[in-house]
């Protein structure tokens, strides 16, 4: 083929310039997009983008953003819920204007790399309560003094339990890890499966019988900061290791096990609800956000929820807490003064307690009233005292399965081949990160 | 000039040119009409596919998270995925899957293709019964048979007093890739029901007819004669087969999750896991020693196949 010469090599070069242009203009319109948020002002009117990351709640956000717009004509607030498009819009340097998230690992990464404005200065971050601001704080500040983030809603795990079933068989709320393990016994010797496991989904064990069993031994937040101070250099053997760490609470864990029922481990997180909302179990060791799919399933149930009490001093049991929206403005906004407008208005106790009351939060404010909501009202004094911590495999690097890693334990029972495993895994993410 | 008289030119070129050297044809162009359908989706795979892997190679020697500041950091990611035992453990799974399964497809698929060839009764509604799961999505597949496994099989297996069956298979970090294996032959089992018929049908009559003059049993007409006479259908079948395997997903995602524990993470799930997992690099350093292994593995799969004198 090679002798046709000179015909076929023009045709060739034309190919090359026609490929050229194909090229071009398949990347012309990615660089069109930057330009198309700077018309953000018109007629006086400031649009304001506010991208919330709980779907399940547009409808609440609606109603505020119209309370705020007659309040300030001069501003309009478009909603987006979908929280997927944050990472994109940075990408391409249009990110929303007001952002709410989850905090943990992911948005603590966004933190360090100066994403969002300082919030300190506004009137409305005196009204959070300091031990609430500490959980978004714990996990680093920008400049090493920057608020980079308000909590807006905060969520708190414990034991959900079926009151029926507890009055039924005169059980009353456990305050000791004693009086925990002597329920369980006599829900056992009733023939009533004392807890519903739902172990094919491992982040149900991970977030329940680990996060509370870990949360109660040991002081969660200290001992990640320890590890992560120590870098690359962690060893099992050393003081800040996870074998050093988490051994006593593992043979807890194996208890709360043993009183499953039979067959958790091929059970998932939708069987759980459904029969823990038939009355199939006493203990449910799940979150906020399993009540209302319970209460879907069975409106008549009666649930409460209380603290798993690890320990036998009363004063050390903790809720398993995570915010779970903390509110934001981008650094780098236009808008910002119309911005911090809308988060000190988010931030107004009638808008911020309200969501708390219907979605089963707690507010974050330092005048919060105290939760009347009987399914999660146990977990008040908890919450009053700032006794709770932030789950142990929320500060898990996402490349560390460490879901997989406890759902193994829980089913071979090998307590320091786990250990040493999640020291593993933290030593090699820490020296491949650290490059 | 017509274009047909071009391309009647084209095809008979070879001929007349083989044996000399090379010259120079005054006429004969290749008609344009053969890069019209070969150069847009030159450049349609170049930009979406050819294109991203480098990109992917290049990444792999950075610390890119995916998003922020990246810096070059050399053979390091290389370096670290040797000394990574949940790297290898996958690598591992995957092979062991992957062998279990062509050797168990094969075996099923060749015995139904055998059945269906012979004169059964319904023998059209028996092969559409047979090539139903060809339709059916993988995934969707493997959630029906999740559920299977989980709820329907112990509550069987509790009530005939099988014990060993009365949990899970998927929660046994022993037996749940049986369970892959199991599920992954059923949805390729007709694929390569549908090549081994196809090599039965290309078989004559005539031959089995000799077979039975000579008094020849069935075993020893389908060893010395079926066999031999569709061994390209066979390779055909492993080779693809084994490829299709060694980058099984989607099943594995429906049935286990990668679970229990990390017992069924298969190199692709590792992979996979890096774009949501902010180790990007780490695992585009996987991807590229994955398909260096599975372009040394096809290699030596095309030099066996051109020693058989079969082509793809």
């Amino acid at each position: 083929m090679n002798a046709s010469v000179p015909a076929s090599l023009l045709s060739r070069r034309s190919l090359l310039r026609a490929a050229g242009l194909a090229g071009a203009a398949a990347i012309l319109p990615l660089t069109g997009c930057g330009a198309g948020a700077s018309a953000s002002k018109q007629d006086g009117v400031t649009t304001l983008r506010f991208m919330q990351n709980k779907p399940e709640v547009v409808d609440y956000f609606n109603q505020v953003i119209k309370d705020f717009e007659a309040l300030n004509p001069d501003i309009k607030v478009i909603q987006d819920f979908n929280e997927g498009n944050f990472v994109p819009g940075l990408v391409r340097n249009d990110p929303p204007d007001v952002v709410t998230r989850g905090f943990a690992q992911a948005t603590a990464d966004f933190v360090k790399k100066g994403i969002f404005a300082d919030l300190a200065g506004l009137p409305a971050a005196s009204t959070i309560n300091p031990e609430m601001q500490e959980l978004i704080s714990s996990w680093g500040q920008y400049n090493g003094t920057e608020t980079s983030a308000l909590p807006f809603s905060v969520a708190a795990a414990g034991v959900i339990y079926n009151r029926d079933i507890f009055d039924a068989n005169g059980v009353a709320v456990p305050t000791t890890w004693d009086e925990f393990v002597a329920a369980c016994e006599t829900f056992k010797a009733a023939g009533i499966a004392p807890i519903y496991g739902t172990y094919k989904d491992p982040w149900t064990l991970a977030q329940g019988m680990f996060d509370y069993v870990a949360g109660g031994s040991l002081d969660v937040a200290e001992f990640f900061t320890n590890l992560t101070a120590a870098g690359a250099g962690i060893s099992t053997a050393a003081p800040e290791s996870f074998t050093n760490n988490f051994g006593p609470a593992l043979p807890k864990m194996l208890q709360l096990a043993s009183y499953a029922q039979n067959g958790a481990a091929s059970k998932n997180y939708a069987d759980g609800n459904a029969a823990f909302a038939k009355g199939q179990a006493a203990i449910y060791l799940q979150g906020p956000w399993a009540l209302s799919q319970l209460v879907a399933a069975n409106p008549a149930i009666r649930l409460g929820t209380f603290p798993l009490p690890v320990t036998n001093n009363p004063d050390d049991t903790k809720a398993r807490v995570n915010v779970d929206m903390a509110l934001s403005i981008t650094r780098n906004t236009p808008n910002m003064a119309a911005a911090q407008r809308f988060v000190s208005y988010l931030l107004e106790p009638d808008v911020v307690n309200t969501y708390n009351e219907k979605n089963a939060a707690f507010s974050p404010l330092k005048e919060a009233p105290a939760v009347t909501n009987p399914q999660i009202s146990g977990l008040n004094d908890s919450i009053k005292d700032a006794r709770y911590f932030q789950g142990a495999v929320t500060y898990f690097p996402p490349s560390v399965p460490v879901n997989n890693y406890i759902q193994s334990f829980v089913y071979g029972k090998n307590g320091d081949q786990f250990l040493s495993a999640l020291d593993d895994e933290w030593r090699r993410v820490a020296e491949r990160t650290a490059v | 000039m017509t274009t047909t008289s071009l391309a009647a030119e084209a095809a008979l070129s070879p001929r007349t040119d083989s044996g000399g050297t090379p010259t120079v044809r005054s006429k004969g162009r290749i008609d344009p009409t053969y890069y019209w359908m070969v150069v847009p989706v030159l450049a349609l795979f170049a930009f979406f596919i050819t294109l991203p892997a480098l990109v992917g190679v290049f990444f792999s020697l950075t610390n890119y998270a995916g998003y922020g500041d990246w810096k070059f950091i050399g053979l390091s990611n290389y370096v670290n995925i040797f000394k990574d035992p949940a790297v290898l453990q996958s690598y591992i799974f995957t092979f062991v899957f992957a062998l279990t399964t062509t050797v168990v497809v094969n075996v099923v698929a060749l015995a139904i293709a055998l059945g269906l060839n012979a004169k059964i009764k319904w023998r059209t509604g028996i092969r559409t019964v047979f090539f139903i799961p060809m339709v059916l999505s993988a995934l969707i597949v493997s959630f029906v048979f999740n559920y299977l496994f989980s709820n329907t099989l112990p509550v069987l297996a509790e009530r005939f007093g099988v014990t060993p069956l009365a949990t899970s298979i998927l929660a046994n970090e022993n037996l749940a890739w049986l369970a892959i294996v199991l599920v992954t032959v059923w949805q390729a089992a007709p694929g390569a029901t549908i090549i081994y018929l196809a090599g039965l049908q290309s078989v004559p009559a005539e031959v089995y007819e000799a077979a039975d003059l000579d008094g020849a049993g069935s075993f020893r007409q389908f060893l010395s004669l079926t066999l031999p006479l569709i061994l390209g259908y066979l390779v055909i079948n492993v080779i693809l087969g084994f490829k299709g395997f060694l980058g099984t997903y989607e099943i594995i995602v429906g049935l286990t999750g990668g679970g229990p524990g990390m017992a069924t993470q298969s190199v692709a799930m590792r992979i996979f896991s890096g774009f949501t997992g902010g180790d990007y690099s780490y695992q585009m350093a996987n991807a590229v020693i994955y398909f260096l292994i599975t372009l040394l593995i096809s290699v030596i799969q095309l030099r066996l196949i051109q020693r058989r004198g079969v082509s793809l």
